[in-house]
């Protein structure tokens, strides 16, 4: 490994960060969750967002995807300046540029396999036919074209988070985000899941960002960005 | 008036806007739906629960439909009743021998070939006991020969019409099941006399179906009756009947009131006011009742799925598209219960029944009437309930924040 501040590589920045701060108010008292987040992250990057429990991660990931704005400082995150956004605008942003993974898959559970998939793009507009079309390659990608018309309930949990991968990119985002995206995950669908947010990044060029407290996990990244108290720690290359 | 239209205004503006967001937006319908239908036992129990209340209103509705009916198919516009000045009903008005005969040869009236078209009158109320038990007065009009003609809507379906004179009685046959003892051929007491049951008739709903008809001058008699109480007459057409009032009102000999017959019969549907204002009393608790049934619904709805909207807007759904989406699935729920309701209510429809007019004092018959636009309303009533119920849930969902719906609430 090779251990060497804020550094993540050259390549045109598609996520750049300028004094980021959060806090939280509780009555009077301000909580500052983030502090002086100063760092560009290259587009085809893949990073690992690591740190100890309160120690801002998933915070900032939040921030980065356009789920909370900050309280302070700008983030410029696909050429958008996320605070110039209005709310619509950044729902919008969120899903033209935006793929998410989560811990616990959040599918909608009145929802087949391929309904799930096609939610991000009743919003883009597309006709029917282009919608099936895209939707078929997003499960193909995640080898589960057998299983598009079970419900969540019907399906493993591995199978549940690559559903969840294939909405993710059924929009074709430029940026993907997860937050604990193995989890929930026994070792043989986690290493299935990791092996696949690879490829999207090394096959597609998409960009990933994951909150993992997980170092197989992070060891998948090629950067990991490591937190402390709501302050950058170090950046850290991963030698694969 | 004003106030129930400011009221209405924003709720048409926001159900017009929901239209909109039913085909503009794409939350998918058939979310709602299956949401719903996951949730059976709680979705089915609040549809029960507002059904009922539908039930009710529509009921409650066809009282006063059926009320209507009665008073409405009643009269006629070009007929006119006259009676003593400020009498406003057949049974407090008086009208002397004397002034019945000038008034019964009034050149206004229209003529067949037995002469004016006209009948004299008079109307007693009589208790008769009900087959319940108890007891109920029941009008019994006295009339001429001509006052069946001037009601075509009474049909004799049973037996024959009185005589004068033989102290003979027709009666509804809509009575028959409610009074015990007016079978054909059975005997009333009344008057103090015996009187034979030689007919049965069927006035098509109007409020005739509520009254014992026998001859004007044998009902005189009995009852001890020196005047008649009105006088019922036909004009050549509508427009004659305000002439008529006038020289009637202006005649210094008669000095009595003319009323047109369906604004007679207009006055007397205020008899189903009672029961309209306890009837919309019971609906008014049931409905806020049934609203906080369908809001309690949504909410624990939103509740449970504080995640799901949490990841519909991390895709990109906008707060209006998740407000109108869930305010759609309270929409559909009451739907449902409405539309259940609607269906129920229709079998009380022509059942038949009766209340006591508090102007005449006596027994008004009436069927329940169920039409497909009291069913309409019944199912717009829920539509409103689920607008009210389901607007606070939708805001709630719409305005939670997304960080904290991600993390289910």
């Amino acid at each position: 490994m090779n251990t060497d501040r804020f550094d993540l590589g050259g390549g045109e920045p598609i996520i750049i960060l300028r004094d980021v701060a959060k806090s939280y108010w509780r009555e009077e008292l301000e909580i500052p969750v983030l502090q002086g987040i100063d760092i560009e992250i290259p587009k085809g990057s893949y990073i690992a967002l690591m740190g100890p429990s309160g120690s801002g991660k998933t915070t900032l990931l939040n921030l980065i995807a356009g789920l909370d704005r900050p309280t302070g400082g700008s983030l410029e995150v696909c050429g958008y300046e996320l605070n110039d956004l209005d709310d619509d605008e950044l729902a919008a942003w969120r899903n033209a540029h935006v793929g998410f993974i989560f811990q616990n898959y959040n599918l909608v559970p009145v929802l087949n396999a391929f309904e799930n998939v096609e939610l991000p793009l009743l919003l883009t507009g597309a006709g029917r036919g282009e919608r099936r079309d895209r939707v078929d390659q997003a499960l193909t990608l995640v080898n589960l074209t057998d299983k598009m018309r079970n419900y969540p309930r019907q399906l493993s949990g591995g199978q549940e988070q690559r559903v969840a991968i294939a909405r993710a990119i059924v929009t074709d985002p430029d940026l993907l985000v997860a937050d604990e995206p193995t989890g929930a995950l026994d070792a043989k669908n986690a290493e299935e899941v990791l092996a696949l947010m690879e490829r999207l990044n090394t096959d597609l060029g998409k960009t990933i960002v994951v909150v993992t407290h997980d170092p197989k996990a992070a060891h998948h990244a090629r950067h990991q960005i490591h937190l402390e108290k709501g302050v950058l720690d170090r950046t850290v290359e991963v030698n694969r | 008036m004003m106030l129930g239209l400011l009221l209405l205004l924003p709720i048409g503006a926001y159900l017009a806007w929901l239209i909109w967001a039913l085909v503009a937006y794409p939350v998918p319908l058939s979310y709602n739906l299956r949401s719903l239908w996951q949730r059976k036992v709680s979705s089915l129990s609040t549809a029960v629960a507002i059904a009922l209340v539908v039930g009710i209103f529509v009921v409650v509705l066809s009282l006063a439909q059926g009320l209507s009916v009665a008073f409405v198919s009643s009269g006629r516009s070009d007929q006119a009743l006259v009676l003593r000045p400020n009498a406003r009903f057949e049974l407090n008005s008086s009208i002397e021998r004397d002034r019945m005969r000038i008034l019964k040869v009034h050149p206004l009236l229209k003529r067949d070939a037995e002469g004016p078209m006209a009948s004299a009158e008079v109307v007693v109320v009589k208790l008769f006991p009900m087959a319940d038990g108890t007891d109920n007065n029941v009008t019994v009009r006295g009339l001429e020969r001509e006052g069946i003609a001037l009601r075509p809507q009474v049909r004799l379906v049973q037996g024959r019409w009185f005589r004068p004179g033989l102290s003979e009685a027709v009666v509804p046959r809509k009575m028959q099941g409610r009074f015990p003892g007016m079978e054909l051929g059975r005997s009333l007491r009344m008057g103090g006399r015996e009187w034979t049951i030689v007919g049965t008739f069927d006035a098509g709903g109007a409020s005739y179906e509520s009254e014992v008809w026998s001859d004007v001058n044998d009902v005189m008699q009995a009852f001890r009756r020196e005047s008649y109480s009105a006088m019922l007459g036909r004009l050549e057409n509508p427009d004659r009947v305000e002439g008529f009032a006038k020289t009637v009102e202006d005649d210094k000999r008669l000095k009595l009131e003319v009323v047109r017959e369906t604004d007679y019969f207009k006055e007397l549907t205020k008899a189903g006011d009672p029961i309209k204002i306890l009837g919309n009393l019971i609906t008014l608790i049931l409905t806020g009742a049934a609203i906080f049934a369908a809001m309690n619904t949504m909410y624990a709805a939103v509740a449970g799925r504080t995640k799901e909207i949490g990841t519909l807007r991390a895709l990109g759904f906008r707060q209006r598209e998740i407000l109108a989406s869930f305010q759609w699935e309270s929409i559909f729920l009451c739907l449902t219960g409405g539309i259940l309701g609607s269906g129920l209510a229709l079998f009380a429809n022509g059942i038949q029944t009766g209340t006591t007019s508090f102007e005449t004092f006596s027994d008004v018959s009436f069927a329940f009437t169920i039409t497909p636009g009291l069913m309409a309303q019944g199912v717009a009533f829920s539509l409103v309930m689920g607008l009210l119920g389901g607007f606070l849930p939708a805001w709630r969902a719409s305005r939670i924040p997304l960080t904290e719906a991600m993390k289910g609430g």
